[in-house]
């Protein structure tokens, strides 16, 4: 159901303010939301002063720097710092992204960092991706084959194989799914952009032999049918991919094909 | 702890040509649905009686009444052109980051546009 406004344990409340002591004067004023499963409180949202001067280019340094220098209570995820792992998936300056690679010179005034929208919120930035996990194993993302016999590799066309360019890429980091307002308000039902852009990978592979069945399988009003394209999925993705064409790919082999 | 809040989500979320449009295309297709069985009332009205037909004319030529219709015909003109550009993505086309901004803002501006062409037509036409 479409619901706007937060339910009541939701609302962000203000919250505490770190004045800066290092005495720089080049701040900026980072405001981060935050919550404590700990208390029975609503979420807050602390405002940081950082010291620009000894920080980085990215968001996850200034992340980073609030909880080795400032405040260590902050709970966000991370691993690589390179784009290729997806945990530092985050909200900032109302754009879904990874935090090591969005640089914060690309956000205008203070910094707004929020966890992953529309989702079910543990601890501070980071957000329960159970659901989109769960949605993810639902389209069986291994590929499958029947014969038994078989026991050389299966070739595949150096045309065939250039179809999984700008789908497998993707490092499920969820950027896109909770961007869009469809899986926000769907999000029980509807596969959202980055389970459809799987689907999409294994429909499209030329050594997978239940294409069919996987068509029939997401043909379905909500499972596919809830994308209108809005395209915030493709502006969210920080890998550069599009999801939005590849739910229309899908919703065009099934218009064309008799499946 | 099931007590877990919900993460802010339409709040927060910072809009662009294509979520913008693609609202606008839902709103202005509940504003067409209201126009057309408004209209359907006032083809009614006048079969009912020549009398009605004068209280509508009269109607329409107030502030108000010009506000209606030349929101209806943006409303309708902004529905169409915002559909066509849906029509060329469902055949996979133009949802190159560019393209979607370039054919946002040609469904925006074109929009008002055709509001004043069918204005200035309409009002040659009188």
């Amino acid at each position: 159901m479409v619901q706007i406004s937060l339910p009541k344990n939701s609302e962000v409340k203000k919250g505490k303010y770190f004045k800066d002591k290092t005495g720089s004067k080049n701040l900026r004023k980072v405001n981060i939301y935050r919550w404590d499963p700990s208390t029975g409180d609503n979420p807050r949202i602390d405002t940081y002063e950082v010291d620009m001067d000894n920080c980085p280019s990215k968001v996850l340094d200034i992340l980073n720097k609030i909880k080795n220098e400032i405040d260590s209570t902050l709970a966000y995820r991370r691993s690589c710092a390179h784009g290729v792992c997806g945990s530092c998936a985050m909200n900032m300056g109302g754009k879904n992204g990874l935090a090591c690679t969005t640089p914060h010179a690309e956000i205008d005034g203070d910094i707004d960092i929020y966890p992953l929208p529309h989702l079910k919120v543990k601890r501070d930035l980071i957000g329960d991706l159970d659901g989109l996990y769960k949605q993810y194993q639902s389209i069986e993302p291994w590929l499958k084959n029947n014969s038994t016999k078989q026991t050389t590799e299966i070739y595949q066309s150096k045309e065939d194989r250039a179809k999984l360019d700008g789908a497998y890429e993707c490092i499920m980091c969820a950027c896109c799914s909770t961007s869009c307002p469809s899986y926000w308000w769907n999000g029980d039902k509807y596969l959202g952009p980055a389970v459809l852009l799987q689907a999409y990978r294994w429909i499209i592979d030329s050594r997978d032999e239940e294409r069919k069945a996987r068509l029939k399988k997401v043909a379905d009003e909500f499972k596919l049918y809830r994308c209108h394209t809005i395209l915030n999925c493709t502006n969210a993705c920080p890998k550069g991919l599009n999801p939005a064409k590849a739910i229309a790919e899908i919703k065009k082999m099934l218009a064309t094909a008799n499946v | 702890m099931e007590n877990k809040p919900l993460s802010p989500h339409i709040q927060i979320y910072k809009w662009h040509i294509s979520s913008l449009v693609s609202i606008s295309h839902r709103i202005t297709g509940i504003i067409n649905i209201l126009a057309i069985t408004l209209m359907c009332i006032w083809f009614a009205l006048i079969l009912l009686g020549e009398s009605n037909y004068e209280i509508i004319k009269i109607f329409l030529q107030t502030f108000v009444g010009k506000f209606i219709l030349i929101g209806i015909t943006w409303s309708f003109s902004f529905q169409m052109l915002s559909e066509i550009r849906h029509l060329i993505m469902d055949f996979g086309y133009g949802f190159d980051l560019k393209i979607t901004k370039i054919t946002g803002l040609l469904v925006i501006f074109g929009s008002l546009i055709l509001t004043i062409l069918i204005y200035l037509i309409g009002r040659g036409l009188n």
